[in-house]
């Protein structure tokens, strides 16, 4: 077929470009990876009247529909006109309109979290919660961010590998004399976690340094000698990323925030975003553009205006370790850089 | 003699109490739970009606409260041993029928085993009176009826909770003055007649049935589920066990105490000796060890009743799904087939004889 | 208020005796009354306590025999001559000596084991009429691991002993485990005997079925157990088999109820 299709403006409308020609892959959004099981009816609507009848669970956690044909896109915009107005603005507040033309755009990629403490034992917290509250401060944007929300330190929603990565942690209180030194909590962290617990006279004591917050010493104690702060804490891993030149895993930027923080650091995203690429919303992972920033510049601009709660720590500088697949990748014939 | 008193009367009257008791209750302690977002719910002081849960179960039994968890028996200096005090208050405690008579099953282990009595234990147990809590209905996995342990006539005053107002009993006349202005009513407490779950009890009458009993598959099965946590025991209202051990505080080492901690039979180490040799190796010995201590050794030593009081909490807390009441039926059922297979090889054998 | 069942006294330390490396001997001034194979709870304030067999007793003195293998034991090897024990006690059942007296009596002893026993064989040795024969066989591990060298030199003279290593030999000893050597006693020249056996849980477990074997009766065999104990006084539960505590109704046992009590 003899197509002219700007791809570029679809992709922007959340369709992606099929190795057939003139086909298309819609990506819906899923803030958080959880809602309603009714909406499958309508993914499967689409899937059965304007796809190849199939779905994939998008890696970020869309659903995304395959094998759409150009001519049927206007026709399935309008039909997930519902979705977006339940998913987006009732489920979570976005500040949008929603009209016929489908997704206004794919800047902030659908946020990814796990089950979180809806429903996981080791869960900290509520991810779906705060991920809808983040999704209301990153969408609609042009900017590029990719964030993930993880319950607790284990990190099965790879917060690691993402711009932002939102860890749940959990500040441990431990009552002496509940505790009847059984160690089982010793065992349990030198297993799953940081092995920052020894038994001293009889009790407990912990090296505070390394605790990382994954709270499996209370899960574990018998006594309910170790119980959670009920104040909910967060650790914020920043600039992840996978990709075919230098993946890394993310650094711990912020650690013990609260959520007021972790909010307002991701609200100032976009002032960043627009400021270090002279407020064009060009594609450029949030790490790149952290980099493209540095450290200091980005910490100063990300903190602007967040008042930090007492118990927050903040990276001075962040070493990062990237896997550079070809040697001295980063070395460049010094006439020719861009 | 009944009373109905409002609560706001009885926050009144809980404040006359304080002057001459520690008042305790199952108190809410939100978002301490075992998992994020969950309460955890135990004994503690109280000070007001509205602190007390009355309508779920509490995670730990009330036996903190006279026999605490961690307990200093002697404080050093230099070469003395000063026995540690305790408070002179009276002790109240809010508590369901189950565990007034699992506290019952504790005097028997530490007032009257081996003949002696234990003072620490004597000198908090002798200040309680018990205020029942009316207990009708029970949860999911209580088994109080089977275990007879659903009534009990050992209480000062009972209570019913209302939206507005609570109904008090009171039978013991100390407290008649406290209540003289208040409206009586004919309120007596009433006792749930029967549970969810229901428990038979293994009928192990010789020691032949308990060598064979030991030698069940059936415990293998807990090596792979049982964690050892010693979780059960934690919360289980009639278990009494601790570890007495030293410790120095100062730095010179002149200063110390002598202090005993609850132990558990569930965890590796409750049988193991110096240099490492333990009786009990596996998850399912261990729990074989306390399945037979809560309904059937503990009645076979003191004659009277089963230890176990069927208040559920072992298997509200076994962070592994393990259902005591289960446990025991298993036990049961393995224990009527081995009678049976007994009963069948003795009339296989007159058989032959003819 | 009643008196408090977990308070030690002090005692003073007269004499200390080397039997091996990790193994001695402490005489303390005590004026109590104890049966022989009882035991008490020694205790360092803020160290802690151990239960511990009386080895041997005497006017104004008993005698513990401790091996040292952690945190209670080896801060009492640090103790002098002079310095005081806690202790509270005696605990424990006791090997009834007076259904031993007139008859023959066996003792079979391993390694430690000997100490629990010694006294009893100690009185024997003092009252040699009060009883018919006894034979002693007494098994160690190795040379160094030999216990109460001088005693067992004079129980020769007036017992039959029969002395064994596991697998060193050395003059005076046989070799082999206590087990092998059992066939030995002429059971069937008794009219009316006993056999105390003592020592680690398998060493007992086999020497009763080899004795069993050679046709001793269950109720003429008597054992004395060890377990893990907090207290001695049947509050702490550790040492508890089914309906039985072993601080109370042991650790002597006759073997027709030791042999059910099943861990
Ligand atoms: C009835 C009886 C008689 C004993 N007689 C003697 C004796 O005559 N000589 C001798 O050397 N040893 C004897 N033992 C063993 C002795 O009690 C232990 O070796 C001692 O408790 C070790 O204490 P520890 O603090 O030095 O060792 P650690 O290894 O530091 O501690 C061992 C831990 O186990 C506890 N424990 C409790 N009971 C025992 C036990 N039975 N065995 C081992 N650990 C135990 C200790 O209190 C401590 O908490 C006897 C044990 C029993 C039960
Ligand atoms: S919360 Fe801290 S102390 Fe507890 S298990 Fe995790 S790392 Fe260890
Ligand atoms: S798990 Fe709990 S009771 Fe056990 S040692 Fe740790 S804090 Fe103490
Ligand atoms: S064994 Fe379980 S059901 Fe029985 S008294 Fe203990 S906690 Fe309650
Ligand atoms: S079940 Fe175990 S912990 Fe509980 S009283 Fe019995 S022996 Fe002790
Ligand atoms: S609570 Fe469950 S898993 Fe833990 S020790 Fe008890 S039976 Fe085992
Ligand atoms: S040693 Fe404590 S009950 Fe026997």
């Amino acid at each position: 077929m003899n197509h002219d299709i700007n791809i570029k403006e679809l992709q922007k409308n959340c369709f992606r470009q099929s190795k057939v020609p003139g086909e298309f892959m819609l990506q819906m959004r899923v803030p958080g990876g959880v809602i309603e099981a009714r909406h499958l009816s309508l993914v499967q609507h689409i899937a059965d009247t304007w796809g190849n009848g199939q779905f994939h669970l998008g890696m970020r956690q869309t659903f995304s529909l395959p094998g759409i044909k150009y001519e049927n896109i206007e026709a399935v915009n309008e039909y997930i006109k519902s979705y977006i107005e339940d998913i987006e603005v009732e489920l979570c507040d976005v500040d949008m309109d929603v009209n016929d033309k489908g997704y206004p755009t794919i800047g902030a990629r659908n946020i990814m979290a796990c089950i979180g403490n809806s429903h996981c034992i080791k869960a900290n917290i509520d991810t779906t919660t705060l991920a809808r509250k983040l999704e209301k401060l990153i969408f609609p944007s042009d900017y590029h961010i990719k964030m993930s929300v993880a319950g607790c330190p284990n990190d099965c929603a790879k917060a690691q590998f993402n711009d932002f990565g939102i860890i749940g942690i959990a500040k441990m209180e431990y009552d002496y004399d509940r505790c009847i030194c059984c160690k089982k909590c010793v065992e349990t962290c030198a297993h799953h976690a940081t092995g920052v617990l020894s038994v001293e006279k009889g009790k407990i004591v912990k090296d505070t340094c390394c605790c990382v917050g994954c709270g499996e010493c209370a899960t574990v104690c018998p006594t309910g000698a170790w119980t959670r702060n009920p104040k909910k804490f967060y650790r914020v891993i920043i600039g992840g990323r996978s990709g075919k030149q230098y993946p890394r895993m993310g650094k711990m930027f912020l650690n013990w925030v609260t959520e007021d923080v972790v909010l307002g650091v991701i609200g100032n995203w976009q002032e960043f975003s627009a400021e270090i690429l002279n407020h064009k919303p060009v594609y450029l992972h949030g790490g790149h553009l952290i980099d493209r920033a540095g450290y200091d510049k980005f910490k100063e601009m990300i903190l602007k205006g967040v008042e930090l709660n007492p118990e927050a720590e903040v990276a001075d500088k962040i070493y990062w370790a990237e896997t550079e697949y070809r040697a001295n990748i980063h070395v460049k014939p010094a006439c020719n850089t861009k | 003699m009944s009373y109905s008193v409002s609560v706001k009367k009885m926050n009144e009257i809980l404040k006359e109490l304080q002057k001459d008791y520690k008042v305790y209750a199952p108190k809410r302690f939100e978002k301490r739970g075992r998992y994020s977002d969950t309460d955890l719910i135990r004994y503690a002081e109280i000070s007001m009606v509205e602190e007390i849960v009355y309508d779920e179960k509490a995670d730990f039994s009330p036996k903190e409260v006279i026999y605490p968890i961690t307990q200093t028996l002697f404080y050093f200096t230099e070469h003395e041993y000063k026995e540690s005090k305790v408070h002179d208050k009276g002790i109240l405690i809010f508590a369901r029928p189950c565990d007034i008579n699992g506290i019952k099953r504790l005097d028997t282990i530490f007032l009257e085993n081996g003949d002696q009595e234990d003072i620490y234990y004597k000198r908090l147990r002798e200040k309680v009176k018990f205020i029942l809590m009316e207990c009708k209905e029970g949860w999911d996995t209580c088994f109080c009826v089977s275990m007879g342990s659903n009534q009990t006539d050992n209480y000062s005053l009972a209570v019913r909770f209302a939206e507005n107002n609570l109904l008090v009993e009171v039978k013991d006349e100390a407290f008649n003055n406290l209540f003289a202005n208040e409206k009586t009513t004919d309120f007596t407490p009433e006792f749930v007649t029967s549970n969810q779950v229901t428990v038979k009890i293994p009928e192990i009458d010789n020691k032949e049935i308990l060598k064979k009993v030991h030698d069940l598959d059936m415990w293998e099965s807990y090596n792979s589920r049982c964690g050892n946590c010693g979780a059960c025991t934690s919360a289980c209202i009639t278990c009494s066990c601790f570890t007495t051990s030293d410790v120095i505080y100062s730095e010179n080492g002149r200063a110390g105490e002598r202090r005993r901690v609850w132990a558990s039979c569930l965890h590796e180490d409750f049988t193991e000796m110096a240099g490492g040799h333990s009786f009990r190796n596996t998850p399912g010995e261990r729990m074989r060890f306390r399945t037979l201590h809560k309904v059937y050794d503990f009645k076979a030593r003191f004659g009277e009743e089963q230890m176990c009081v069927g208040c559920g909490r072992c298997t509200d807390r076994c962070p592994q799904l393990i259902s005591f009441a289960t446990t025991i039926n298993r036990l049961s059922e393995e224990v009527n087939k081995l009678k049976n297979k007994k009963v069948s090889q003795v009339q296989a054998a007159s058989k032959e004889v003819e | 208020m009643s008196k408090n069942l977990l308070l030690p006294k002090p005692h003073e330390i007269l004499e200390i005796i080397r039997e091996t490396e990790i193994e001695y001997t402490f005489r303390v001034e005590a004026d109590l009354k104890v049966e022989h194979g009882q035991f008490f709870q020694i205790s360092l304030p803020k160290i802690g306590e151990a239960p511990i067999s009386v080895s041997a007793m005497g006017d104004n003195w008993l005698e513990f025999t401790i091996r040292k293998v952690g945190k209670v034991t080896n801060e009492i090897f640090n103790l002098r001559p002079g310095d005081k024990l806690f202790m509270r006690g005696p605990y424990g059942t006791s090997f009834p000596i007076d259904k031993y007296k007139d008859k023959d009596l066996v003792v079979i002893a391993g390694g430690t084991g000997v100490s629990p026993v010694r006294s009893t064989l100690k009185h024997f040795y003092q009252n040699p009429d009060d009883i018919n024969s006894l034979y002693f066989i007494a098994g160690f591990k190795d040379k160094k691991s030999i216990l109460f060298e001088e005693d067992l030199e004079n129980f020769k003279t007036k017992f039959n002993t029969i002395y064994t290593l596991d697998n060193e030999q050395v003059e005076g000893f046989e070799v082999g485990f206590v087990t092998e050597h059992i066939k030995k006693i002429p059971f069937d020249t008794f009219e009316d005997y006993n056999v105390i056996i003592v020592g680690p849980p398998a060493m007992m477990h086999f020497a009763a079925l080899e004795c069993l074997k050679n046709g001793v009766p269950e109720e003429k065999i008597w054992v004395s157990f060890e377990r893990k104990m907090s207290c001695a006084v049947g509050k702490c539960g550790h040492c508890k088999i089914d309906e039985t505590y072993v601080c109370l109704e042991g650790p002597v046992f006759n073997y027709t109820k030791a042999k059910e009590l099943l861990d």
